[in-house]
């Protein structure tokens, strides 16, 4: 899922300041956790809550999308509910906020998020962490299921660095070390031999910047 | 253990004089409170293991325990008063954890009006009070307990099924009828709304009880046999496409709306889980500043309504909750304290600190949430003065 953090209220109410009525949008899509409906109600109270603090009386509208970053969907799921409204705030993920400010672009939109990275939620730690970088090139077949782009803390392809002490990677002891983790994988599938593979260094072009349908 | 917990005043307790040393009590507490002293022979009760369900209080033939909730001449009196207020001669017994709302109930049972008596386990009700309704001219008595595997002090339902068939049977021979106590089950569970279900998967993800399933096109379905009624998954789902059963988001809502508008400042509105603070039988409020409202367990606290008790004007919101050991549903409670941590680290932004806060009692020690309360009232009525 793509992975966001709320921005911090401060901001989000310096967003919004010079306007008075604000259409808060939800996006049901694969934002972690969902910021739909419920998120979208909880930031309106709370943004009014501060508002009142800050001798503003925003009025809020809720609504929540099944995923913004269908341009289509956003455009005529939004369109009917814009009767009024001075500024859209997206809760969505990067691509929502742009997929609105291209379908209405006479209306001011804010994201409500930071967009973090590709990730998945580990139950036991509490945490959602960083599982795809979106290289362009999966090279999962060749590390037994686990990405040294998105997990090595310097996206290595071809085996650990000096810094990795008892499994761990030397900017946290928290982190584990994506190689070793690789190594331990693919121990356990008896293919051990694959490390041996020699490949090539990553193809930053792979990337692109588009893709045609 | 710490002096303070050896200093703090007890809920329940067992008269050493007045023991028999029958063991009764022994064998239908559900927590293993109680045990026989193997060195003096004397019935003891640990009450760090205690829920206080009553089941004692209700079962001793020597009148040996003392409880301080709910005991028979305060239920005597509550009964007396609210034959009066409510004018009927049909008496509800129902626990707490199972019953709907006024007309839930009577369509349950299929009645026009009745005299509530809701507490928290029907168990705790002593045979007595039946038998003292009827002398005050109760007509008609029925019973409401949970279904068995809902019960939150593990066999309290059971118990209470088999005392009312016994109450029953003696009621029969005395020559009033066959059943003369009506007997039901019931249990709040979970309601979905396909409609607005998005499949994103919260649900399966927090239910304690592996209830919710996403393993079908559409939307989340729940076993209901497995539901056990905590509403984490309600306060969780992101579509607010879930509600529980009497505790419809609505309908605490309109409570949390009605109970902000009426109490006084600096004013406070306290979410509580029912088991970890025991309502008085009136309902009565301790002050005008201070409001309650109660929940199934903390974790159906809703961050929504929390916010929506300060947008209507609460200086304070105070959540009781049971420790996660006491927690009757999986450590739910661990759950809500950390979407209170959530929301507070969020107020805390836009410049709302220390309105809200969590706190963990029990009824076995009902001084700690008295406590717990008035160092919230004082703060809370501090920081108004202060502003």
């Amino acid at each position: 899922m793509i992975v966001t953090v709320q921005k911090p209220l401060n901001e989000l109410l310096d967003f919004i300041s010079p306007y008075g009525k604000i259409l808060l949008a939800g996006c049901d899509g694969c934002t972690q956790p969902p910021r739909g409906l419920r998120e979208a109600n909880t930031l309106a109270q709370l943004l009014e809550l501060g508002g009142k603090l800050r001798d503003k009386n925003f009025k809020f509208k809720t609504t929540t999308i099944a995923k913004q970053c269908d341009s289509h969907l956003t455009a005529t799921m939004l369109k009917p509910q814009l009767e009024g409204i001075d500024a859209i705030m997206s809760l969505a993920c990067g691509i929502g906020v742009q997929e609105i400010a291209q379908a209405f672009p006479e209306v001011p939109v804010f994201p409500a998020q930071n967009t973090v990275f590709f990730g998945a939620e580990e139950r036991d730690k509490g945490a959602i962490e960083e599982r795809c970088a979106g290289c362009g090139n999966c090279l999962l077949p060749l590390t037994g299921g686990i990405c040294p782009i998105a997990r090595c803390s310097k996206g290595l392809t071809s085996g650990a660095c000096g810094g990795s002490k008892q499994g761990k990677c030397e900017l946290s002891p928290e982190k584990d070390c994506a190689w070793v983790l690789i190594y331990n994988q693919l121990k356990k599938q008896g293919k051990l031999e694959l490390l041996k593979q020699s490949r090539a260094p990553r193809d930053y072009q792979l990337t692109g910047w588009r893709v045609t349908t | 253990m710490s002096d303070s917990v050896m200093t703090e005043v007890a809920a329940v307790k067992i008269k050493e004089d007045n023991c028999s040393g029958c063991s009764t009590c022994i064998y239908v507490c559900p927590f293993e409170a109680i045990k026989k002293d193997k060195t003096t022979g004397k019935t003891v009760l640990e009450i760090e293991k205690c829920q206080v369900c009553g089941l004692c209080y209700s079962t001793c033939p020597a009148k040996a325990i003392d409880s301080l909730y709910y005991d028979v001449d305060s239920l005597t009196s509550y009964l007396e008063k609210a034959k009066q207020k409510y004018a009927s001669d049909t008496l509800v017994v129902m626990c707490k954890g199972s019953a709907p709302d006024f007309t839930g109930v009577e369509k349950l049972f299929g009645l026009k009006s009745f005299v509530p008596l809701s507490v928290p386990c029907v168990g705790r009700v002593p045979e007595e009070i039946f038998l003292k309704a009827m002398l005050m001219g109760i007509q008609k008595m029925n019973v409401l307990a949970c279904d068995t595997d809902y019960c939150r002090f593990e066999h309290g339902s059971a118990v209470t099924r088999r005392k009312i068939a016994g109450l029953n049977m003696l009621l029969e021979q005395l020559g009033y009828g066959k059943d003369a106590i009506t007997f039901k089950r019931n249990s709040l569970k979970v309601t979905v709304d396909a409609n607005s279900c998005i499949r994103c998967g919260n649900c399966v993800w927090f239910c304690p009880y592996q209830a919710a399933k996403l393993d079908s096109p559409g939307a989340v379905t729940f076993d209901l046999t497995l539901c056990r009624g905590c509403g984490l998954c309600v306060a969780m789902c992101p579509a607010l496409a879930l509600d529980l059963e009497n505790w419809e988001r609505q309908r605490i809502s309109t409570i949390v709306s009605k109970m902000a508008s009426e109490v006084k400042t600096p004013s406070v509105l306290v979410f509580r889980c029912q088991w970890a603070v025991f309502p008085s039988l009136d309902g009565m409020e301790p002050s005008a500043n201070v409001r309650f409202i109660d929940m199934p367990c903390a974790s159906r606290v809703d961050t929504s309504h929390v916010l929506e008790a300060l947008q209507k004007g609460a200086d304070g919101v105070l959540i009781a909750a049971c420790s996660e050991e006491d927690c009757k549903q999986e450590k739910s409670s661990g759950k809500a304290k950390h979407s209170v941590d959530k929301l507070n680290e969020k107020l805390a932004q836009i410049g709302l600190k220390d309105k809200v806060q969590f706190c963990t009692v029990a009824p076995r020690f009902p001084d700690k949430f008295t406590r717990e309360l008035e160092q919230f009232c004082a703060k809370i009525g501090g920081v108004k003065e202060s502003r």
